[in-house]
């Protein structure tokens, strides 16, 4: 048996793991790259991100064409090619994916394709088409990310109900959809589908939808999805599911009240679960948290000193870019800087319409631990480019420490929010006073704007806006 | 408006409350001293920045606090009850630092950093603003920034300020220690041998007792003696006194010792110096900043007369009676207690003869004056009855040695007896 040696192993080639594998080569290690799945990539690229970003896109492409009549404009309704839909959204992803490969090829990562299994803490078996590998390592990272989580009630091995990965290949467009859980994979789907013609109702167990982000931000996209969707109910159970011939029986708990439903189709998203049981880490050191995620220290380190974890398998907050800050950190930690994952603001978006996005500080995380803010809100009423395509259904809002007038948290929500609230972020980690940003010329007419007029709020001068008293 | 506890000076950012003159629904005029500071330079009263009414106090006494904490909220009279916030906000921030740096003095360890490095002793505020440059940076260095003071807007910490603080701590790391400070004695149980009375240490004996012990362990003393011949100042002070006290002043010996010790100083440079341990250089200040030991019912305060050679006996008499009063009510500025380049402590008021004053380090020398009697002295081979006054000149014995000493105390005896009568006239 030929054992391969490697400095650092990485497992998962998601933007995690393999934006761990290409920083370690830049930085001079000999890094082996473990994909289970014959495409690097990940869920991000591969049935999570893009993809769903491609089809949001299509989706605003027949919404635009519908509200256009109100600019003397006038389609007729589209006929959807949902194959064509589908080798288009999969010509992007396998572009990317490409890409990604390429860019391994040339760092000289030894990219593997097969299942991983620690033997113990520095030998890993890897499971490849043409048979067993055994590597040893220095160091490995599992980023072997997360799954849609699937309870055993819904699942019936019936097609007809979906987690995020199948609803993203858009097999068929279910005349009656039911998206159990109003996350933001859910509220993102459920515009895709409805735009494509599903009468989609969305139910969710909490009291509201879209939790974490506050519910100004969340306000305007509930009153577009109430346009689209059929119905958003909330606290609302999903008891169990059922196949009925073609269609799918649910029972459902709504304010002690049991009814049953019939759907075409069923979108199941939940939430992700952690998919790490097979990767033998009863041999090695590494322990897990009570939520079933990996343990890890902000270095990124798990309990065993030879094996560290990042991305959506520790945990926390799910995102793409949390995964990729942390693949940093931690191949960082190896090559012996002193970097930990503190006091870092991971932004979050989401891609309804309009799209929501945040970073630092929420204005109900500040209610709930009780610190003082001031929060100023720019409503994009006031803003010309925002009338300029008809979308004044946004706000932008800073909050801002009274003491030190420094910004602590930016939320925005309208149509392209998503690339405005990096200027939040970049705030917020240089310690930017609301005067910095208030005095950083921003671009007119563009959406932008609406941050720089938010900061000129706070001090009681906004152009376009005059502050209630 | 909330008034907050102002920049101190030279590194000091923090201090005990002492006493409150104030209480809420006293009215305070801008200026006017409200509170009083311990800190571990000196004791300091800190004035109230605007006219008002107290509408709270937010401190009491005994609080520790810091520089920029709240103290207490004034309601300011009619005028312009609304500042704009953005002033309101950065003004304390902006008010320059009180720095007065002649050209060619490089200031080291040895003296006050003149730096605005602030440490602060505690680590239980939130993290101050910075770039994640300057926080990585920081974490490489081991260095927690919530120890170093951001100079930029909203406390921002940039990549100068932490140069500052890591040069500020290289050279308090290298700066020659004060000997290695001996473990206090074990604590005696005197009640054993009849009955005591327990008194805390007040922060000021406590500061006071910290400087003795560390000027009189980093500085090799000797004292040079001498006698003046006091006559003929008391004549001019008998001939000018009245004329003075017309002018509202008292015409005191301390003055014309003032007068005295700067001439001797334009003469002997070394006893206006200081040294810097840490690059090695003497520094010889270009003005004359005169130390008063001032005995109050607390304890010794030292206020500094500034430009003492710039300043007429009539100012001179005015000054010291101002910041003796001063310094007897505990209303002393941290500020009007710093920057001292010789002293000056007179015991005359109270008797006694000869003493060895310690050196007030930085400063490198310090006049000690004893209680003046008359005794029969011999001149021009008669016996006179003169009045006598003991001297007792204390100096640092690195840079000054025993013949600069002695050259030193001849010229000032002579300025004291040859003491120029259009000097005092008004």
């Amino acid at each position: 048996m030929k054992t391969e040696k490697t400095d650092i192993a990485v497992i998962g080639a998601g933007p995690g793991g393999y934006a761990a594998a290409f920083y370690a080569a830049d930085k001079g290690k000999k890094v082996s790259l473990i994909e289970r799945s014959p495409r690097l990539g990940g869920v991000c690229l591969n049935v999570g991100c893009i993809p769903s970003k491609a089809l949001l896109h299509a989706a605003k492409l027949i919404i635009e064409a519908k509200e256009s009549g109100v600019r003397g404009i006038h389609f007729s309704a589209p006929t959807i090619d949902l194959d064509a839909m589908r080798a288009w959204k999969e010509s992007i992803v396998s572009k990317l994916a490409k890409g990604v490969t390429d860019l391994a090829a040339r760092r000289k990562v030894n990219v593997i394709h097969g299942k991983a299994y620690f033997q113990d803490s520095t030998t890993l078996r890897v499971e490849t088409a043409e048979g067993q590998r055994y590597l040893s390592y220095e160091k490995a990272i599992i980023a072997v990310g997360s799954k849609p989580a699937m309870p055993a009630a819904f699942d019936l091995g019936n097609p007809r109900v979906m987690t995020s990965t199948e609803a993203l290949d858009i097999e068929q467009i279910p005349p009656r959809l039911l998206i159990v859980g109003g996350g933001y994979i859910g509220m993102e789907l459920g515009t895709v589908y409805a735009t494509l013609g599903s009468e989609v109702v969305v139910v969710e167990a909490m009291s509201q939808v879209l939790a974490g982000a506050d519910q100004d931000l969340v306000r305007p996209v509930l009153r577009r999805a109430k346009e689209s969707f059929k119905e958003i109910r909330t606290g609302v159970k999903v008891l169990k599911m059922a196949t009925e011939g073609k269609q799918i029986r649910v029972d459902l708990e709504m304010g002690g009240e049991k009814r049953q439903e019939l759907y075409d189709g069923v979108l199941v998203s939940v939430g992700r679960a952690p998919h790490f049981g097979d990767l033998g880490l009863e041999n090695t050191g590494v322990k897990c948290t009570d939520r079933g995620f990996i343990a890890v220290n902000p270095r990124q380190e798990t309990d065993d000193p030879h094996i560290m974890a990042i991305g959506d398998a520790v945990g926390g907050t799910m995102l793409a870019h949390k995964a990729t800050k942390e693949a940093r950190i931690a191949v960082e930690v190896i090559t012996g800087e002193s970097s930990s994952f503190e006091h870092v603001i991971i932004p979050a978006v989401v891609f309804t319409d309009p799209e929501i996005a945040w970073c630092g500080l929420t204005e109900d995380d500040a209610r709930e631990s009780g610190r003082k803010v001031d929060v100023v809100k720019f409503p994009w009423s006031a803003s010309g480019r925002a009338l300029s395509f008809d979308r004044t259904d946004g706000l932008t809002k800073l909050i801002i420490d009274p003491e030190t007038e420094r910004i602590l948290g930016v939320g925005i929500v309208g149509a392209g929010a998503g690339e405005l609230i990096a200027e939040g972020v970049v705030a917020i980690e240089m310690g930017a006073t609301a005067l910095d940003l208030a005095e950083s010329v921003h671009p007119h007419p563009t959406l932008s704007e609406t941050l720089a007029e938010c900061a000129e709020a706070f001090y009681g001068y906004a152009t376009h806006t005059m502050r209630r008293t | 408006m909330d008034v907050r506890l102002p920049r101190l000076g030279e590194g000091a950012d923090s201090g005990t409350i002492a006493s409150i003159f104030v209480k809420v629904g006293d009215a305070v005029k801008k200026d006017q001293p409200v509170l009083e500071l311990e800190s571990e330079k000196a004791v300091a009263s800190i004035p109230v920045p605007v006219d008002g009414i107290v509408a709270k106090l937010h401190v009491k006494e005994g609080d520790l606090i810091k520089v920029g904490q709240l103290i207490m909220t004034v309601t300011e009279a009619a005028v312009g009850a609304s500042t704009p916030r953005v002033t309101e906000a950065t003004a304390g921030e902006e008010e320059p630092e009180p720095v007065q740096t002649p050209a060619p003095v490089t200031a080291g360890a040895a003296l006050a950093p003149q730096v605005a490095v602030v440490v602060h002793e505690t680590l239980d505020g939130p993290q101050p603003a910075a770039s994640p440059t300057v926080r990585k940076i920081a974490r490489d260095l081991g260095i927690d920034l919530r120890r170093v003071k951001g100079s930029e807007r909203g406390g921002r910490v940039v990549i100068d300020d932490v140069r500052a603080y890591v040069s500020w701590l290289q050279e308090k790391a290298f700066a020659p220690q004060a000997a290695v400070t001996p473990a206090p004695p074990a604590s005696v149980d005197f009640a054993k041998w009849g009955p005591v009375e327990l008194k805390k240490m007040s922060t000021l004996r406590k500061t006071i007792s910290a400087k003795m012990v560390e000027s009189w362990t980093h500085v090799p003393h000797v004292t040079q003696f001498d006698d003046v011949d006091l006559t003929r100042i008391l004549e001019l002070r008998k001939a000018h006194a009245g004329a003075y006290e017309k002018q509202g002043a008292r015409l005191t010996v301390m003055p014309f010792a003032v007068h005295a010790v700067v001439a001797m100083l334009k003469q002997h440079s070394l006893f206006n110096a200081s040294i810097n341990d840490v690059s090695g250089e003497i520094v010889y200040k270009k003005y004359y900043h005169i130390g008063i030991a001032v005995d109050t019912e607390h304890g010794l305060m030292v206020p500094v007369i500034r430009d003492a050679d710039k300043k007429s006996m009539l100012q001179l008499s005015k000054e010291i009676q101002q910041l003796a009063e001063k310094a007897r009510e505990r209303k002393l500025s941290l500020e009007e207690m710093q920057g001292g380049t010789f002293s000056i402590s007179n015991q005359g008021g109270l008797g006694g003869g000869h003493f060895t004053p310690i050196v007030n380090a930085p400063e490198v020398a310090i006049l000690g004056m004893g209680r003046g009697s008359v005794r029969p002295v011999v001149r021009d081979g008669r016996i006179e009855q003169r009045t006598i006054l003991p001297l007792g000149l204390s100096y640092d014995h690195r840079i000054i040695d025993g013949a600069n000493a002695a050259r030193c105390i001849v010229d000032l005896v002579r300025a004291f007896e040859q003491f120029s009568e259009d000097d005092v006239k008004i």
